[in-house]
């Protein structure tokens, strides 16, 4: 038994390594950075105590950046996460025809980088000269200021995400619908069960884990792929209209070179991921089937 | 079970070496220098796209042309914000480089933080006292002084924001094309023909995350952007004169003859041949000549009826960090070439930047030959008198400040405030922060 523990530990150790290096020993360097007043380049860092911390817990910007987030989020879980679940059912289990095309071509987004899909939209959108604008004139609309309205431009960021995100949880999704076993969804059918009482009550308890799965990752995931669009796109703007708990870490470190700051923010936000997580673990997977 | 023991025995080992392998074999160094031939370090920011064929162009002709000289030259990403976090550590460790390019915008902190050499000194050493006085106007080498005048660089690359326009739109709209509008009356009234007669939007002024064009408007208008007081520098655009240019770019965007978009979309807009009039940098020039599928035409930034017409530099200045004299005079002869007539065509080729110097424009084996052929170029040219300091916020909170006057422009644009509202609460933030 002792034996078997030291061969155990030993083929962790390389796991272990690296998550001490490359996690856990940036987060405390984070948290000793968060009590400091530095600017990154200079050979003095002054400390400041929690002076960093009551300056961002005051500040008119956090409420901003708090309420943003959850409006990322909310709007993440729709596109990515509510509707795969809708369309893999529809994939798995409604259609016959097309289903590898369909597949493929949902897919697809997902093999290009969100830089090339933030450009993309940036034309997608473009207010007097891009192809939505031109189909709204047909209807005597003009098209809205994407990115330079509040809201909107969270609503216009998370589309991008979408796009790139949505093809992959879809075929998650879909994995998990097709493990479903068809005895059961036939023997459903033969007693006249509709369309929705089996997904009800057949498909959503039997695909539970990996939802759960593909909630959390649209979450955590999505909320850190939000940096690449905001960066190039709109820089947090307008007037912070799309900064969030992700982006504002970058802007603080790496646009204004304050790393006190900015690591207050970043250990607020492991805060929130705590939050979240144990949020999950402890209401969400006790409704969770795990098959083994 | 021993069989396992070794595979993963060379599997730690991998991980371990392919962990370390990107840490050793960084130690080249610099001082080389076999017999008298000096190696000095040139520090520039051109990327492959942005000149950096022309940087090792000219480094290679100036070597040749010196045999006792050796110039290196190093790229640095990440523009001037990278350039600078590389020199400080390069400083601390005394490895200094030679020569630098150094953003306008930073001219404050490098005064503030960095160990250069004093660059009249430098040419005074070198026999040449009068380089900079014979060659550059007054106010192109101030822009590379301090506060107090001291000269810490020579002005090297230098960009102004011009007006660029769409002829085949002014001519729909029934302007001339020859004459474009010179004052911002014009503009505004040009914009409302163009959006009435052709249905185009008409102007879009640059919303890059700066205040570059910002300032301009403002300052020709009589504003400014800061001031001083009791020896500390505050916000000083809560004035009459700023709102009153400000609001007139939130007018024509509340009348919808302005486009209020993010950067990139309004100059889609311009080259898609949406959009009649665009204001930003010369520095696009040959990006949108090569763009358009019309004939791009500059004329001179707008002016206020009656006001003086200033517009700030963008771009770069050298400053000389050498830490012996052998290698100070190399660097000064390496200057000396890089301002030199011929150089500065090859260099304004490449990027798109203006010379500094007077008389090149003038100059047959120079400068003459690209504006005689380009009369953007000779549009952005006519600006050269009027160049004032890029203005930047000194301190730790300089960064954020320039964010949140960014900020009050979209909520100005936006027409969620008057400017004289956004302005005023937007330099009370800013002072609280000073």
């Amino acid at each position: 038994m002792e034996k078997n523990k030291w061969h155990a530990f030993l083929f962790l150790l390389p796991s272990i390594f690296f998550f001490v290096v490359f996690s856990y020993w940036p987060l405390l360097q984070n948290l000793y950075l968060s009590f400091f007043s530095w600017n990154m380049v200079s050979p003095n860092m002054t400390f400041v105590g929690i002076e960093n911390y009551t300056a961002v817990l005051g500040s008119e910007e956090l409420i901003k950046i708090l309420a943003n987030t959850v409006v990322f989020v909310a709007i993440m879980l729709v596109l990515n996460f509510v509707l795969p679940y809708l369309f893999s059912f529809v994939l798995g289990h409604l259609i016959e025809r097309g289903k590898g095309f369909y597949r493929s071509t949902l897919f697809m987004p997902a093999t290009l980088s969100l830089a090339v899909a933030s450009i993309l939209f940036l034309w997608i959108y473009n207010p007097l000269a891009g192809p939505l604008s031109i189909v709204l004139s047909w209807f005597d609309l003009e098209s809205p200021r994407w990115f330079k309205e509040n809201w909107l431009v969270i609503f216009a960021i998370c589309t991008i995400i979408g796009w790139k995100v949505f093809g992959y949880n879809l075929i998650v999704m879909l994995a998990a619908m097709l493990a479903v076993p068809k005895e059961m969804i036939e023997a459903a059918k033969l007693e006249n069960a509709s369309n929705w009482q089996i997904f009800k009550q057949i498909i959503v308890p039997m695909t539970s884990s990996t939802a759960i799965y593909v909630f959390t990752i649209t979450v955590v995931f999505g909320l850190q792929y939000v940096l690449v669009p905001v960066n190039m796109l709109t820089q947090g703007g307008p007037d912070q209209g799309s900064s969030n708990l992700v982006y504002i870490i970058y802007q603080y470190a790496f646009v204004f070179f304050q790393t006190g700051k900015s690591a207050a923010f970043a250990i607020i936000t492991m805060i929130c991921y705590i939050a979240f997580l144990l949020f999950r673990t402890k209401y969400l997977e006790k409704k969770v089937y795990y098959e083994n | 079970m021993n069989f396992k023991k070794k595979i993963a025995g060379v599997l730690l080992a991998t991980m371990c070496a392919a962990l370390f392998a990107g840490c050793g074999g960084d130690t080249k160094s610099a001082d080389t220098a076999s017999g008298k031939k000096v190696q000095i370090e040139y520090w520039h920011v051109a990327s492959e796209s942005f000149g950096g064929q022309t940087v090792k162009e000219l480094v290679k002709d100036f070597n040749e042309k010196h045999p006792d000289i050796e110039v290196v030259e190093k790229y640095n990403p990440d523009m001037y914000k990278g350039l600078t976090q590389n020199l400080q550590a390069a400083i601390a460790s005394g490895k200094n480089p030679d020569v630098v390019q150094m953003g306008w915008s930073f001219l404050n902190y490098a005064a503030e933080n960095l160990k250069y050499q004093d660059i009249n000194q430098s040419f005074e050493s070198a026999k040449d006292p009068n380089f900079l006085k014979d060659n550059f106007l007054p106010n192109v080498l101030a822009l590379a002084q301090t506060d107090d005048g001291k000269q810490i660089g020579v002005p090297y690359s230098i960009s102004v924001p011009v007006l660029y326009y769409n002829p085949e739109i002014f001519k729909a709209a029934g302007l001339d094309p020859a004459n474009p509008p010179k004052t911002w009356d014009e503009v505004k009234a040009a914009a409302k023909q163009i959006k009435d007669n052709t249905g185009n939007m008409g102007f879009f002024m640059q919303e890059y995350a700066d205040n570059w064009t910002q300032q301009a408007i403002i300052e020709s208008n009589g504003g400014s952007m800061l001031k001083k007081e009791n020896g500390k520098t505050l916000a000083g655009f809560d004035t009459p004169e700023a709102a009153e240019a400000y609001q007139l770019l939130a007018d024509m965007v509340q009348e919808g003859t302005g486009l209020h978009a993010t950067n990139e979309e309004g100059f889609q807009a311009y080259l898609s041949g949406k959009l009649g009039m665009v204001c930003t940098t010369i520095g696009k020039r040959a990006n949108f000549e090569k763009s358009a599928k019309f004939e791009v035409m500059a004329a001179p930034f707008p002016k206020f009826e009656g006001k003086e017409l200033k517009v700030p530099a963008g771009g770069n200045f050298l400053m000389i960090f050498s830490n012996d004299d052998a290698k100070k005079a190399a660097a000064v002869e390496f200057i000396k070439y890089l301002e030199s007539p011929e150089a500065l065509l090859k260099w304004s080729t490449g990027t798109g930047y203006l010379p500094p110097r007077k008389g090149v424009e003038n100059d047959p084996n120079g400068f003459k030959k690209l504006v005689d052929t380009n009369k953007n170029v000779q549009v952005a040219l006519s600006l050269m008198p009027n160049l004032v300091p890029w203005a930047s916020f000194p301190g730790a909170n300089g960064l954020q400040a320039e964010q949140l006057l960014i900020d009050a422009r979209d909520i100005i644009l936006s027409g969620k405030e008057s400017a004289a509202q956004a302005l005023h609460e937007t330099a009370e933030k800013i002072n609280s922060l000073m």
